[in-house]
């Protein structure tokens, strides 16, 4: 127990210290960010104002289409939940009555080089046939293509209404949106499915990133000493399986540690701009946060032991590619199943890849953020009981391996080989 | 007191025998040289000596008791493939090393200082092992052998691709531990090291003990029946059968094996006849040659 404590302690150490660590602890949550959030901020501002004319029969269906335009962060309000206030002064909006074909060839040549950067062309014969047309060089802004689609539309509905003899209020009234709530028969549900729907994905996906990033990392240590050949050395006091054991406690440290930096974070007011708290309420509990430690070593001892036996087995990492994807299949076929859990949390797949060990860290964490009566607390206790046995089954199984694979050098074992050392007493 | 007590020690990998009924005791305080040549089972009798295997029959003694994993403190182990913490700093690794012994923390940083001092490595001990030169490596991972005050050591082909500086300094600290009291095993195929240090040997070839016990006592066996000649001129001496048992002619010399029976000065006579003799000498065998003759034995 002494060696094993500090071969783990030594593990995490120069883990923790080492300029991987910070890199990855820092890096990660940065490339998260990285391919979600920037690219579409880049998207909104990267044009800064831009200059659009609308080139309506009249000026009342052009200042309609103008006053949607000016208002369209009230446009997307309706899509996504979300205000966006970097829109509302996005368009410089410029009206023209003059809808001749000349007019519209000169608008073109202007858009061209560059005078103008939009026109919208919405002439009373084009609108009477719900049409319109929007020349830009920016054909692929699909922000621009929604926001203007949406606004003329709506111009377009209102001007209808309005001909009809409606009322302002009353073309207010008809044209306001239904707010629609989901909620499940125990009117418990989650404000906003989108949201709980992303954050459990995102969870569950950190789980798997960092039980296959570890995992890994315990094969790569292991071969790391087994190239450096301290093993003998260190086989000269401690055992095999204190040290297998030692390293995969140590590693799993450095993975708990990387996690609750990222968690604490991410929990700062500072930084929660990004994930906005007050979105997150409610779908992140306690109960979750308290879950996810627990599969996380769990999933992570099952697989860092496998990944172990591996680094023990060969001599380089070039050898372990086939071994890494065999060992790797069940992870992957948990996120394949995630997808399907997502969706529907109580489907016969998702209840037995619950209790499957190798796929359960993943899937009983899913169902358990998101079933809608909480799973029950007996099928928990099972999932972590079978997760708990099969691990322990495989450190007896896998310490045969390392034992033996961890001072054999040369050519890589055969399978007999491997089935020959698990016999060995 | 012996040290360590190997009697009757089998290992066989598959079908290979790679120690056979192999038994020898080390006296405490002693060096014992374990020779033979590559593959003859050395290091396979080592690390059943340590526990790093199992034998498959046999019993193996150590400070007088049946094997268990703590008498493993008191060991210390140079293995033949040296290996360190490529990345990690000199002197946490010899603290991490003697903590695994059972050391404090607290000890073993002073031991390792203590070390580095007289090993003249101690402006090293923040660097990462990488870092090092090979020579200093070396030094390094004698200091992990030792750190934590072993009473027996156990070294692997130590001289195996060392400098003469470090060689020599090895020789020096070990003769100095055996000064101390300490039991000291190395295993070497090269005759002439083990003749120069060792107490007491052991031979095997195809993992048999050939000949094992006291060195002046095997050497003293084979008496003065070997001669050292320099000499110019005609060698038909050497084929003078009543005389020569057998000869092994180094260039500059040759030496000789006195045929049973037969006088020195009647090889000296018969070799001043026809060529000037610069040296003459009578001397105890080689180990090589004890080797030579007792494999050659076997295996006929």
């Amino acid at each position: 127990m002494h060696n094993m404590l500090l071969i783990a302690r030594r593990e995490y150490l120069e883990r923790v210290r080492s300029k991987a660590f910070l890199f990855m602890t820092i890096f990660i949550p940065a490339l998260m960010l990285g391919v979600t959030v920037v690219p579409s901020l880049i998207a909104m501002r990267a044009s800064g104002t831009k200059n659009i004319l609308i080139a309506a029969s009249d000026r009342e269906t052009a200042d309609l289409i103008r006053k949607q335009l000016e208002h369209s962060d009230e446009v997307l309000d309706d899509d996504t939940g979300n205000r966006n206030k970097s829109l509302a002064s996005r368009y410089q909006v410029d009206a023209t009555t003059d809808v001749t074909d000349a007019q519209r060839a000169a608008m073109t040549e202007k858009v061209k080089t560059k005078q103008l950067d939009g026109v919208i062309w919405a002439p009373d014969e084009a609108l009477a046939a719900n049409k319109a047309t929007y020349i830009t060089r920016d054909v692929t802004s699909f922000i621009d293509r929604a926001v203007i689609s949406r606004s003329v539309s709506r111009a377009a509905n209102r001007r209808l209404l309005h001909k009809k003899g409606l009322g302002d209020i009353e073309i207010e009234a008809a044209l306001k949106p239904v707010d629609m709530e989901t909620v499940n028969p125990a009117g418990t549900g989650p404000s906003n499915p989108m949201t709980t729907f992303l954050s459990v994905f995102a969870m569950v996906m950190i789980m798997y990133v960092s039980v296959l990033l570890y995992g890994i990392n315990v094969m790569r240590a292991v071969l790391d000493e087994k190239t450096s050949r301290i093993m003998e050395v260190m086989l000269s006091t401690a055992t095999p399986n204190q040290m297998m054991v030692g390293k995969i406690l140590g590693v799993g440290a450095v993975g708990l540690t990387q996690i609750a930096i990222w968690a604490l974070a991410a929990a700062l007011p500072s930084l929660g701009l990004l994930a906005s708290p007050g979105v997150l309420k409610g779908v992140v509990s306690v109960k979750l946060l308290s879950y996810f430690p627990v599969f996380f070593l769990l999933g992570y001892a099952l697989y860092s032991t496998m990944y172990a036996a591996i680094g023990a087995l060969v001599n380089s990492e070039q050898e372990t590619q086939q071994l890494q994807f065999l060992v790797a299949m069940p992870l992957i076929l948990s996120v394949i199943v995630l997808v399907q859990v997502l969706q529907h949390p109580e489907t016969p797949l998702g209840f037995w890849a619950s209790f499957f060990p190798f796929t359960s860290p993943l899937i009983m964490f899913a169902r358990i953020a998101l079933a809608t009566d909480p799973v029950p607390p007996w099928q928990i206790a099972i999932s972590v009981g079978l997760l708990v046995v099969t691990i322990y089954g495989l450190i007896l199984l896998c310490g045969r391996i390392y034992r033996v694979g961890i001072l054999m050098y040369g050519k890589k074992p055969t399978l007999p080989e491997i089935i020959k050392w698990i016999k060995y007493a | 007191m012996y040290t360590i007590e190997l009697s009757k020690v089998r290992k066989t990998y598959d079908h290979f025998v790679a120690v056979d009924d192999l038994s020898f005791n080390i006296e405490q305080g002693s060096m014992c040289g374990l020779l033979g040549p590559n593959g003859a089972g050395k290091t396979s009798t080592i690390r059943m000596m340590i526990g790093i295997t199992a034998p498959d029959s046999g019993d193996i003694q150590i400070f007088g008791k049946p094997f268990t994993r703590t008498s493993l403190k008191r060991v210390g182990y140079l293995p033949e493939e040296r290996g360190l913490y490529k990345k990690m700093k000199v002197l946490d690794q010899l603290v991490f090393l003697g903590q695994l012994h059972g050391l404090e923390a607290s000890q073993a940083r002073q031991r390792a200082l203590a070390w580095s001092e007289k090993l003249e490595i101690s402006g090293w001990l923040q660097n990462k092992v990488e870092e090092l030169s090979k020579g200093m490596q070396q030094k390094i991972q004698f200091i992990a052998t030792l750190v934590h005050d072993p009473d027996f050591i156990v070294m692997d082909e130590p001289f195996g691709g060392l400098d003469p500086v470090n060689a020599s300094l090895l020789k020096d600290v070990l003769l100095e531990l055996k000064a101390q009291g300490k039991t000291i095993l190395f295993s070497t195929h090269r005759m002439d090291q083990a003749e120069k240090l060792c107490d007491s040997i052991c031979l095997i070839n195809r993992g048999k003990s050939v000949l094992h016990g006291d060195l002046k006592q095997i050497k003293a066996q084979y008496g003065k029946n070997n001669v050292q000649i320099e000499y110019e001129g005609d060698g038909d001496f050497l084929q003078q059968s009543q005389l020569v048992g057998s000869y092994n002619n180094y260039g500059n010399y040759v030496e000789v094996r006195l045929a049973p029976g037969a006088d020195a000065q009647q090889l000296l006579h018969a070799v001043a006849e026809r060529s000037r003799v610069s040296k003459f000498e009578l001397m105890e065998p080689s180990l090589e040659e004890i080797f030579k003759d007792k494999v050659g034995k076997t295996d006929a």
